[in-house]
């Protein structure tokens, strides 16, 4: 475990030397939408929900995904191009181990980065309260390391920056747009409120949000339970990728 | 315990849309334990993959291999334990200082934590680096980037060390301070395996070595016993003037000539006589490795 541990210790400090770009960089974002958002809709009520209350969850879901994704897929591509993936080839620590120390790193960085950015938005947000804190905590880790995991098989495949480009444009920017961050899916026509119940990304912010606020668009649970499913998928994508890709590198 | 051992491992690659590479064919190799053995063959001979696959990088096709005993391809948690590797690329992490790159490389071999940081201290301070240890790794020079690999290789003190040309690209001084570390590591008990493209190199340094060619094992054994197997009928000169007029028989081996001795007091007063003040040095002693490099490798 300590092999895997000085990996996980290695990537905090990585995204600690870029914490303008790494933590800093999502916060603005949030801040940008919130005031646009904001200054358009603030006042209306999805359910007993403030809009303004509803978006600036779904933001802070959004951001931990983005950061939890982007950390390892960076890494990994920069290791790729610098030639100093190598040092994972050489190294006796197992294939998971090597994934889960990029996830936990990931699920570290967007720790942070929720953090701050509610030390620094939350207080300008009516109605903020916490329903249901250790769902929160679940709902953090299990979506930090989803996506932490997914970023992992994303880094090790990937050929290039020019492939995270394609991810982030035509799959995860299309999967968070459907997946309830601006509005509550019930709202969608059909049959898009039907396509994005089927959007794994729509579960983790159902979750997070239900754990803020008690507004949940469906049933939490199943939620949960999605989450959970996926995430256990993930880590043995995240394994066999791993173990093929360091050797084949 | 045997340090290493390569038992037939074959390896073929399939790069798509070209024809298929077979990299290695049949490769057996045995290594003593403390001894420097030098793996030896021209470019794309198949050295990098076999060491790719000693290191557990690379899987091979068929065969096995052991280090101390420990199958690299069953347990290559516990194998990769054992050794450390100075890979070939010049590869540095871009974000951190020389100490980081070294401590967090460290913690992945498992040394303590507080046992790293007095590690590395020793360890820069052999590899001429201690000026350095604060500074971003990607600033450094190429030879300093090289010593830097080599400190990763060993922080972790290896019973096997894997050094994949260490030497390449290297200026004179630095080369000599390579090779007191490789003696010094070697003299500790640390069994090494070296490849190079510095014959002299390897004469300087291995006590065995293996020659490979085409993706097979073309010699292997003591050097002393190659040389002498090589050198029983020739005599080696160099000249000044390179571009007169040669015996007959006279043969060019890298920057030295090569008469096949018959009689060594005869064949010497045709080689004085014919060359004169040309002749730079002359010798009926061992073959050089090159020659022995060049004439298993034509």
């Amino acid at each position: 475990m300590t092999y895997m541990w000085a990996l996980y210790a290695r990537e905090v400090k990585r995204f600690q030397k870029l914490w303008m770009d790494t933590v800093f960089s999502p916060i603005v974002s949030t801040v940008l939408y919130l005031s646009v958002f904001g200054i358009v809709a603030g006042g209306q009520m999805v359910g007993d929900v403030n809009y303004l209350l509803f978006i600036y969850t779904g933001l802070l879901a959004m951001n931990m995904v983005n950061s939890s994704f982007s950390n390892p897929t960076f890494a990994l591509i920069i290791a790729k191009n610098t030639g100093s993936i190598m040092d994972l080839q050489l190294v006796p620590v197992q294939p998971w181990g090597i994934g889960i120390a990029y996830a936990l790193a990931a699920v570290t960085r967007a720790f942070i980065t929720i953090v701050i950015a509610v030390l620094f938005t939350g207080w300008f947000i009516p109605g903020l309260s916490l329903e249901h804190p250790l769902l929160l905590l679940l709902g953090m880790v299990l979506t930090g390391l989803e996506f932490g995991m997914l970023g992992v098989v994303f880094g090790m495949w990937s050929k290039g920056f020019e492939s995270l480009t394609f991810m982030t444009t035509f799959i995860m920017q299309p999967m968070i747009f459907l997946a309830g961050v601006f509005y509550p899916i019930a709202t969608l026509p059909a049959p898009w409120d039907t396509v994005s119940m089927f959007n794994p990304l729509h579960h983790n912010i159902n979750l997070l949000r239900f754990a803020v606020t008690g507004y949940s668009d469906g049933n939490p649970w199943l939620s949960l339970a999605v989450v959970t499913v996926l995430g256990l998928m993930l880590f043995a994508g995240m394994h066999v990728s791993t173990a093929r890709k360091i050797r084949s590198l | 315990m045997i340090p290493l051992h390569v038992q037939a491992v074959s390896k073929t690659f399939h790069p798509p849309k070209r024809p298929k590479v077979e990299a290695l064919k049949n490769v057996s190799l045995k290594l003593e334990a403390g001894k420097i053995h030098g793996l030896l063959g021209p470019n794309g001979a198949g050295k990098s993959t076999l060491i790719g696959m000693i290191s557990g990088t690379l899987i091979p096709d068929v065969g096995s291999i052991e280090i101390f005993g420990v199958d690299i391809l069953k347990q290559v948690r516990n194998a990769k334990m054992l050794m450390g590797v100075v890979p070939q690329e010049i590869t540095v992490e871009m974000a951190f200082t020389v100490r980081e790159v070294l401590y967090y490389f460290s913690g992945m071999y498992g040394v303590p934590v507080k046992e790293r940081n007095p590690r590395i201290d020793a360890v820069l301070a052999e590899l001429d680096l201690t000026d350095k240890a604060e500074e971003r790794a990607r600033n450094l020079s190429g030879g300093m980037k090289r010593r830097l690999m080599i400190a990763k290789a060993i922080l972790h003190k290896p019973k096997f060390l894997i050094l994949d040309e260490p030497t390449a690209g290297v200026d004179v001084a630095l080369r000599q301070r390579i090779w007191q570390l490789v003696r010094r590591l070697n003299a500790e008990g640390t069994t090494i395996l070296f490849t190079t493209h510095y014959l002299e190199e390897a004469e300087q340094l291995c006590d065995s070595i293996t020659l490979i060619n085409h993706g097979k094992v073309i010699r292997e054994g003591n050097l002393k016993e190659l040389q002498k197997e090589f050198a029983q009928n020739t005599i080696h000169f160099e000249l000044f003037d390179t571009s007169v007029e040669h015996l007959p028989k006279v043969k060019a081996v890298g920057v030295e000539f090569e008469y096949p001795l018959v009689d060594l007091e005869a064949d010497m007063h045709a080689i004085t006589s014919h060359y004169n003040g040309n002749l730079k040095s002359i010798k009926s002693g061992a073959a050089s490795l090159e020659t022995i490099f060049l004439e298993l490798t034509k």
